[in-house]
């Protein structure tokens, strides 16, 4: 599994801040730099935030790259939005995209998303209470954290595609002439990984990838005035733009619901695993609708995000949206009827590899996993290269790593090895006389 | 007395310790994952964990949680000192509580722990004296076990 991150090995310094804030123990320092385990990492990002050297990114395509292609379709996470010292509405950015020399897919966009809220709303119509919740799969890094940790939960993902890809699929079905490559923009590494390696289709239908600092960062260089733009775009559809932040999504499923939609929202990924926790454990009832994000206040907090989080969120209250009107509902069910909105295929778990092939070899590993950890310090110092001593352990029965890589157990083998040296200093050869004793007592 | 099959891990539970609820039922649950049983058997353990955890913690006085293995069987047992159930059958019946207000405030207290103990694990034996202690042992069996 990709996990859209890339790693800087020269400003690594291989200090272990990163390692113990991911959430899935998937990071490691190996020989004095940082190793993400693609198969544990979900893409949240929290690895970024705590990286005082820089030397971890989000891994997007070269911007030269990109911009000297002769066209290029761009789809924005809905967080770009709030970038700009300029009101948040989609129709701005689209006339600073067009004017940069791309082919903003912008109309498409809030059409996905008006399916993918109706979609929801359909589902959720139907659903029985037995069912338990509908968890939304707009988060990737919410997806691969329920096939990796909350496997049971993967029953109440909704089945509906991510709104970033089906808005491609539109545009690419009204220009199937022009080959035009399509890139999006990204706030986060999840969202990355989304194209490289997307969860319930076969292949994104995004090519590249922009992250939001960098699209920010060019277009407040590039485009100086926009105030005659900001006047002139207010018309069209910008429901779609508050999914960047948390709630946005459910407020926009219950425009559509016939039925009242009891929901939850919650954010930051200690959050959702606390929830998703109470969830498995079945304490929670009476939901039918989870909307969970990686990043707290949603994907305007992602962080590749330039504006602050707190003044996006700010925004968003600037932002007057206004109820999808008779026509766009027709147009809307005329596509629901096409199906375009379902997940291609079916969320797979991603299972852990065991600690035996069979339970007897397991539990013997296990056994051995104790004992290894009874061993170790319990002071979760990171200085081995792994976040928890119980990570240590487990990596140890599994063969990647010696005790020795404890710096505590190092000190201690040399303490006692110092111990035996002065022992054996002291040991006296047959031919010295010991200090202080005459000759007479020893020949007894 | 419950030392008979291989123990795959003990915790002790403290009394009335809320903070640490769902602690021990996700250190089960991701044990016996990386055990390699099946995750519909590991999420039953789990609910039956934490059912059994919360009892001692709130009625039983704080205890001792085991994960024990059988070879066609996980068993947990919840063990405590507490003040016993005078009634089991009455015990058993979903909505039968008897936890204090302070309790039924944080959310439990719907009577249905036990029920829900009983409905997701294969067999059940609950050993309780008044006055001197209740222990709980819940078997699942592992069926469809992976082949190699
Ligand atoms: N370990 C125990 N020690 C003493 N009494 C217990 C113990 N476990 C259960 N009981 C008694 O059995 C009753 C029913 O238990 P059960 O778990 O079904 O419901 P509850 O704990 O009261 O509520 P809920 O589990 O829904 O939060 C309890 O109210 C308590 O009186
Ligand atoms: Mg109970």
């Amino acid at each position: 599994m990709s996990h859209g991150i890339k790693i800087n090995k020269e400003a690594c310094k291989g200090c272990v801040n990163c390692i113990k804030t991911c959430p899935t123990e998937a990071m490691r320092v190996i020989d004095g730099k940082v190793r993400i385990m693609e198969e544990r990492c979900i893409g949240c990002g929290e690895c970024l935030r705590s990286c005082r050297h820089r030397a971890l990114s989000l891994k997007e395509n070269d911007w030269d790259f990109l911009s000297s292609k002769r066209s290029l379709a761009v789809v924005v996470d809905p967080a770009l939005c709030f970038q700009f010292p300029w009101r948040p509405y989609p129709d701005v950015l689209s006339q600073v995209l067009r004017n940069m020399g791309f082919d903003p897919i912008f109309k498409d966009a809030a059409l996905a998303f008006d399916l993918t809220a109706l979609a929801e709303a359909r589902l959720l119509d139907g659903n029985s209470d037995k069912r338990g919740p509908m968890i939304s799969t707009y988060c990737p890094a919410v997806v691969r954290l329920i096939q990796m940790k909350f496997q049971e939960l993967i029953k109440n993902l909704s089945p509906v595609e991510n709104p970033l890809e089906i808005c491609i699929d539109l545009w690419r079905a009204k220009h199937v002439k022009h080959n035009v490559p399509a890139a999006l923009v990204a706030p986060c590494p999840a969202r990355v990984a989304m194209v490289e390696d997307p969860v319930g289709r076969d292949a994104s239908s995004a090519d590249y990838v922009i992250s939001v600092t960098r699209m920010a960062r060019e277009i407040l260089t590039n485009s100086r005035s926009v105030e005659h733009l900001e006047d002139s775009a207010r018309g069209s559809n910008s429901r779609w733009v508050r999914w960047a932040s948390l709630g946005g999504e459910t407020a926009h499923i219950k425009e559509f619901a016939e039925k009242p939609v009891r929901s939850l929202t919650v954010s930051g990924m200690r959050n959702v695993i606390d929830l998703f926790q109470e969830l498995e454990l079945g304490r929670l009832k009476g939901i039918d609708f989870i909307e969970a994000r990686a990043c707290n206040f949603g994907c305007i907090g992602g962080i590749a995000n330039v504006e602050s989080r707190f003044i996006a969120h700010q925004k968003l209250k600037m932002l007057a949206s206004s109820a999808p009107t008779d026509e766009e509902k027709l147009l809307l069910d005329e596509l629901y009827e096409t199906g375009i909105w379902k997940l291609q295929e079916e969320i797979m778990p991603v299972e852990q590899a065991p600690l035996g092939m069979d339970l007897a070899k397991a539990m013997e590993k296990l056994e051995e996993l104790h004992s290894v950890y009874a061993e170790l310090p319990h002071l979760d110092c990171g200085t081995c290269g792994r976040p928890t001593c119980r990570v240590m352990a487990e990596d140890i029965v599994k063969g990647s790593g010696s005790i020795e890589d404890c710096i505590f157990r190092v000190r201690e083998r040399i303490a006692e090895l110092s111990e035996e040296i002065h022992v054996l200093s002291k040991k006296l050869i047959h031919t010295m006389t010991p200090e202080g004793e005459n000759e007479d007592k020893r020949d007894m | 007395m419950s030392a008979r099959e291989p123990l795959i891990v003990q915790r002790e539970v403290k009394p009335l310790d809320f903070l640490a609820a769902g602690e021990t039922a996700s250190e089960f649950k991701e044990l016996l994952k990386s055990l390699g049983i099946p995750t519909d058997i590991c999420r039953r353990a789990s609910i039956v964990t934490y059912e059994a955890e919360m009892n001692t913690v709130i009625h039983g006085g704080g205890g001792v949680m085991s994960l024990r293995l059988e070879d066609d069987a996980i068993i947990i047992v919840a063990e405590d000192q507490g003040p016993g159930i005078a009634d089991l059958e009455k015990a058993m019946q979903e909505g039968y509580s008897t936890a204090p207000d302070f309790v039924r405030e944080m959310g439990f207290g719907a009577g249905m722990g036990l029920p829900n103990i009983k409905k997701y694990s294969d067999k059940l034996e609950i050993d309780t004296r008044v006055g001197e202690g209740t222990t709980l042992r819940a078997y699942i069996f592992i069926k469809g076990q992976r082949e190699e």
